[in-house]
């Protein structure tokens, strides 16, 4: 858990430091020092441009489950890292990491996530490095 | 009334037939459209085929010598950045509006290049953006000729196998290398393109910034491309679900969960 979150920590700083050449939009409303990891069910995937959403209710110890929206990249990023867009379904249980919204809204920018299959897949860019070395 | 009708979309077309007829006899037919092409020539060009992926993290050059207004609005921006990390520096790209030439070469997807004789087209991935290099000898039109626009005008020759293009004509505003510094309607880009001699399968592109109303000096940036053969480009249409909406002071309001 160390290395994950020392890695999480670069990754951080290397995501602030390319904010700008990331074209689309920026990501200051994302908290990018911040990794927040939860476990949801997958409610509504929606497989677009310019970036991929899916939403998962979150369960809460003390009431209803909170719905979070988390941002993906592209589909064009995605489709060659591998994803497709049956690769997630509705009622998959899955663990998310990523950056939270800088207000607090539940939600925020992919990172990582623990498929069924118990593989990760990881965002473009520098959260690769964790899926190579946590694939193997 | 259908009758009617039927008069009307004649008499239309009619008009818009004739207007073009006129319009086209005014205006010369450069080789790149005329009604001889040859093809064969192509063949003694580079081989640029497949998709380029820019080398993210490998970009060289100068650093810029900003000056007046353009300086000002950087050391302000920068002041802003130091206070608040979330401040946004506003840009047009917030909200599927490409963000022109120069970015367009920068965007971290892909560019494919068209060939054809007279003309090479850039195609990149991001938003699907086109731009067209008129290599067939036309004349550049002068600055204050040209209604400036994304992309602006852009006329190229081979120097063996380097292909130079100069542009200009892109409308003031637009992100120029890094964010926070943009074009004044006095921008020349010149760009230097060409296969890596020991690694065909890297291109290098140089581009060298001219700006007398923002830069103080050329500022030059070097870029490195990727050849990959095994994708073809993949469609992005930014319109389809773009979620990150700017208020007026430019900044991406934050989407809720539907």
């Amino acid at each position: 858990m160390k290395k994950f979150i020392v890695l999480m920590t670069s990754i951080a700083v290397l995501a602030a430091v390319s904010i700008t050449a990331l074209g689309h939009h920026s990501f200051a409303l994302f908290d990018l020092t911040k990794k927040v990891t939860v476990k949801g069910v997958v409610a509504k995937i929606e497989w677009t441009n310019p970036h991929v959403w899916v939403y998962a209710d979150v369960p809460q110890t003390d009431g209803p489950p909170v719905r979070w929206g988390i941002e993906y990249t592209s589909i064009n990023h995605l489709t060659r890292l591998g994803m497709k867009s049956t690769t997630l379904k509705v009622g998959d249980t899955i663990e998310f990491t990523v950056n939270p919204y800088a207000d607090g809204t539940p939600g925020g920018r992919f990172q990582v996530m623990k498929l069924p299959t118990g593989k990760y897949f990881c965002d473009v860019g520098a959260a690769q490095q964790f899926c190579e070395e946590n694939n193997k | 009334m259908k009758a009617a009708l039927f008069a009307c979309s004649i008499l239309c077309f009619g008009l818009v037939w004739s207007t073009n007829a006129l319009a086209q006899d005014s205006r010369p037919v450069y080789p790149a459209n005329s009604n001889k092409a040859n093809y064969s020539d192509l063949n003694k060009l580079p081989d640029w085929r497949g998709l380029w992926f820019p080398v993210i993290g490998k970009v060289g050059g100068t650093e810029p010598v900003l000056i007046g207004e353009a300086k000002k609005t950087w050391d302000i921006y920068q002041e802003r950045l130091a206070k608040d990390p979330h401040y946004e520096i506003p840009e047009p790209a917030n909200n599927c509006e490409p963000d022109g030439m120069p970015s367009l070469i920068t965007f971290p997807y892909n560019l494919e290049f068209v060939f054809s004789p007279g003309k090479i087209t850039f195609i990149q991935e991001a938003l699907m953006q086109v731009r067209r290099i008129f290599t067939d000898g036309r004349p550049q039109p002068k600055r204050e000729e040209l209604d400036p626009n994304y992309f602006g005008y852009s006329s190229g020759k081979w120097e063996g196998e380097t292909l130079v293009v100069t542009t200009i004509g892109t409308k003031a505003g637009q992100r120029l290398g890094i964010a926070g510094i943009t074009n004044s309607d006095q921008l020349t880009i010149t760009e230097r393109i060409y296969l890596d001699p020991k690694d065909r399968d890297l291109l290098h592109l140089d581009f060298t910034f001219e700006d007398p109303k923002v830069l103080g000096q050329p500022w030059k940036r070097t870029h490195t491309f990727r050849r990959d053969r095994t994708w073809e480009q993949i469609e992005y249409i930014c319109a389809q679900n773009n979620r990150h909406l700017i208020d007026a002071n430019g900044q991406t309001i934050t989407p809720k969960p539907k």
